[in-house]
């Protein structure tokens, strides 16, 4: 297994080492330039782009590294949205207070699933998933102290767009560079080798349930940083906006059109996916179904994605982990 | 000499990368027994599965009574009379005796003599008969090997393959299911007989052919090549 | 003994939910995230068929169960079928798309506002002793549904495509050795799971007002019933539809779907192989 590994990678250009890092700070500069002088409707647009892409950086974490594919990451975006909206609304706390208790309650909530989830396979965990989500959404429907069905609203929204975007970006780019040290330390050569062959992996001694419980709630914390953060920007949270599967849809989406299983793939489908969804915004109605031919479309045809494809093509790797290269 | 009703010209089969048989032929006279001798990872089962249409072949012919069947189907194959008893019985487990039995009068041209058919496979196997409705999954290894030669004789075969039916029986029930074999060949019935054990399988087989690693080595008359040339070669000497 | 009296006949037709659900996962090994909406689509069906028809929706099962089947074998052939060759988690990820499609193109089909099939027996009752009564509209959608899932039974027990769609299930090999082809044995089960979508959304739309974005509730039902009956049993669908009938009554209208959701999930973490498998 090993032996395959190292002598594949020979044959694979890596775009890695300095230029990369050269690279990726240039793009982050201009986008943090952008942030100070960009129009509002630009920026707008690129903090959708942000948040979803650090929620489908870590999904993909989770679904194309580590096997568990999550289709209740909603109850992230909510619990935090949720958050957020009473700690600024009912307890009249600065947004701050709102996005670090929101993450701090993604983090537990993530421990609490855990337990139940990690005994789950495959299936089992997916569904598992959207009927917690589901559960969550039908209680706080009912729960008073959120108003139930009625929503709530967030209060002491910045005035000034600048931090919107500048802590979008920061949430952003923090999700990238977690998963990019993730999946190049220690842990994610066991994950990769765990999602290979679990068997073998727990018998090399790769601590399955730790490297999973990591990656899990690693995912439960951005996902609920960006969900909190993106209801700070939206002034509202419905039980129907915040544990809505549109959450789900969209990171699915974006993660199979860019690759699953690449570092880059989830980064370039929040590109995609974002464009796609500003042109068929003016056709109200449309929209998902055409992203979900599209999406039915890559699966049968470019199982790999955007990414995947180019690198089997081009061999070719961009942000890659190292893999086995360093034994 | 009788007409050959199975002739296989150097199959090669693949799972993956890895060459399960490299190359394999076997000419099977109308009638006969003809027996497939090798040791355990020969290739014998991946040569029987591709001969059914289980495993695609990634080279070489098959040639079942004069037609070309290479690379058909599975379901195809089953039509044209030429059945496969696969290692293990895979009975199904959750359905009843005779729902298995039904199951091989599933191809529509031997639905009319389903009735006729099963009674035969329960003068046969009588013991089958009290166990009718009864889920194949509580049968002993014995009378599910038995279920599932009954089931590819309800198939209405000129030719069967046995794929290690004898694996893990006791003896005595192995003497009886080979008893029933020669005289199914008896009616008529073409058979071929992949075994382990060299003794019982020249015992049995008119004729004979050996594999070792992958290919068809040694192949004739069981009598005229005699038991220690098979051995020689069963071991590859 | 209203609560159950009102449960038994809720179980009916969450039997008849899961139905369908149970043979995709326990014959095709599908996991049907579609099969919600599919039931959406049976309800719209006969809901607007009826009224455009001016029958009795039951009436229209006529034209939507064949309809249906029809749309699943070609479903099946056409798109699932090629993507189980690449494994089980792109087939999970197809069919969550096609729930997405369904709900969106009936929302702009239909829009957004609720739906009944109204039928005139809709508040009749039978009384029983004491200050017990039986629903008649519940009771029809009970016995539609216990028969449609009869049907089904005698089919696969008693017919050659059950028994080899039963065969497959069990070993998909020596189901070819006995000449049958698995994909056409897949579309065929797709064909009647579909179809009983369409006798389970009938039954939907005549108990309760239902929305294009409905499709996921029900899904979970489907769910919760196939994990407790142990997947592909159909005497388990019966019990466990049961079983979540009386949960969601006892519940009420408040809590009942929460209460389900909770014993779905201890069900998963606990025995996910259901209550009633070995």
């Amino acid at each position: 297994m090993k032996k395959m590994k190292s002598s594949n990678r020979d044959t694979v250009r890596v775009f890695g080492g300095w230029p990369l890092l050269i690279a990726c700070i240039v793009i982050v500069a201009v986008l943090v330039v952008i942030g100070f002088v960009g129009e509002n409707n630009i920026r707008r647009i690129l903090i959708r782009m942000f948040l979803y892409c650090a929620m489908a950086v870590v999904w993909n974490l989770m679904s194309g590294y580590t096997g568990m594919t999550s289709l209740g990451q909603q109850a992230f975006v909510g619990i935090a949205g949720y958050s957020m909206a009473v700690m600024t609304s009912t307890y009249l706390a600065s947004y701050w207070v709102g996005l670090l208790v929101g993450g701090a309650i993604g983090a537990v909530l993530a421990l609490v699933l855990a337990v139940i989830l990690f005994r789950m396979r495959g299936m089992y965990f997916a569904i598992a998933t959207w009927v917690i989500a589901e559960a969550l959404k039908t209680f706080f429907l009912s729960w008073k102290f959120v108003n139930q069905g009625g929503g709530l609203s967030v209060m002491g929204r910045p005035t000034d767009r600048t931090i919107i975007y500048m802590v979008a970006l920061l949430i952003c780019v923090a999700a990238i560079v977690t998963v990019y040290l993730l999946l190049n330390s220690k842990l994610g050569l066991g994950l990769t080798a765990m999602r290979d062959d679990p068997d073998a992996a727990s018998s090399v001694g790769v601590n399955i349930f730790k490297s999973k419980l990591i990656c899990f709630v690693v995912a439960g914390i951005f996902t609920a940083l960006a969900g909190g953060w993106y209801f700070l920007n939206n002034v509202s949270i419905y039980p129907n906006s915040g544990f809505g599967n549109s959450w789900t849809v969209a990171v699915v989406f974006i993660v199979i059109i860019g690759g699953i299983g690449t570092m880059a793939g989830p980064i370039v489908g929040s590109v995609v996916y974002i464009m796609l969804s500003e042109i068929l915004a003016d056709y109200p109605g449309w929209s998902n179904i055409i992203l979900g031919f599209i999406a039915i479309l890559v699966i049968l045809f470019l199982p790999d994605g955007i990414i995947g494809t180019l690198q089997k093509k081009l061999k070719f790797e961009i942000l890659s982990q190292k893999r086995f290269s360093q034994e | 000499m009788s007409e050959l009703i199975l002739k296989v010209e150097n199959v090669q089969a693949k799972y993956g990368d890895f060459l399960a048989v490299e190359s394999a032929s076997l000419e099977v006279p109308e009638g006969k027994i003809v027996s497939v001798i090798g040791a355990n990872g020969a290739g014998k089962s991946t040569l029987m599965d591709t001969i059914a249409g289980v495993h695609k072949p990634s080279a070489g012919k098959i040639y079942f009574k004069g037609e070309d069947i290479t690379g058909m189907p599975a379901e195809k194959i089953v039509t044209r009379g030429l059945s496969l008893v696969p290692q293990g019985s895979r009975c199904f487990i959750r359905m009843t005796v005779e729902d298995n039995l039904i199951m091989g009068s599933y191809p529509k041209h031997v639905r009319a003599k389903a009735k006729d058919s099963l009674e035969r496979v329960y003068e046969l196997f009588p013991v089958l008969k009290e166990k009718r409705n009864d889920l194949a999954g509580s049968l002993s290894g014995g009378q599910r090997q038995m279920v599932a030669v009954g089931r590819a004789l309800m198939t209405n075969p000129e030719c069967i393959l046995f794929d290690e039916i004898s694996l893990g029986l006791a003896p005595t029930v192995i003497k009886d299911i080979y008893a029933r074999i020669r005289q199914i060949n008896k009616e008529g019935m073409t058979v071929v007989l992949v075994e382990q054990d060299t003794n019982r399988a020249i015992r049995t087989g008119e004729f004979a052919t050996v594999m070792l690693k992958g290919k068809t080595v040694l192949a004739g008359r069981s009598k005229e090549l005699g038991e220690d040339e098979i051995k020689a070669a069963y071991f590859g000497l | 003994m209203q609560y159950l009296i009102n449960g038994i006949l809720l179980g009916g037709i969450y039997a008849l939910l899961g139905v369908g659900m149970t043979m995709m996962f326990g014959i095709v090994k599908l996991t049907n995230l579609a099969h919600g909406e599919f039931i959406i689509m049976g309800a719209f069906a006969s809901t607007m068929l009826a009224q455009w028809l001016g029958v009795d929706p039951i009436v229209t099962l006529i034209i939507t169960v064949p309809l249906m089947f029809l749309i699943g074998v070609l479903l099946q052939t056409v798109l699932i079928n090629r993507v189980m060759l690449q494994g089980s988690e792109p087939a999970l990820l197809v069919t969550f798309g096609l729930s997405i499609i369904i709900q969106d193109a009936l929302l702009l089909l239909f829009t957004a506002d609720a739906q009944r099939a109204n039928v005139a027996y809709n508040t009749a009752t039978i009384p029983l002793f004491g200050n017990l009564y039986l629903p008649v509209l519940d009771l029809i959608v009970f016995a539609i549904s216990l028969l449609t899932i009869l049907v089904l039974t005698i089919f696969l027990r008693k017919t050659y495509m059950g028994r080899a769609i039963r065969a497959t299930s069990d070993d998909t090999t020596a189901a070819t050795l006995m000449g049958v082809s698995v994909k056409k044995t897949y579309a065929i089960a797709m064909g009647i799971a579909m179809a009983t979508a369409a006798v389970a959304g009938l039954g939907v739309g005549m108990r309760w007002t239902f929305y294009p974005s409905s499709g996921g509730s029900y899904l979970l039902i489907a769910f919760g019933v196939v994990v407790i009956g142990g997947m592909g049993s159909i005497p388990g669908t019966l019990v466990a539809g049961l079983v979540f009938g009386l949960a969601q009554v006892i519940g009420g209208a408040q809590y009942g779907t929460l209460i389900s959701y909770i014993l779905l999930i201890i069900m998963l973490a606990v025995r996910p192989q259901g209550l009633f498998s070995k």
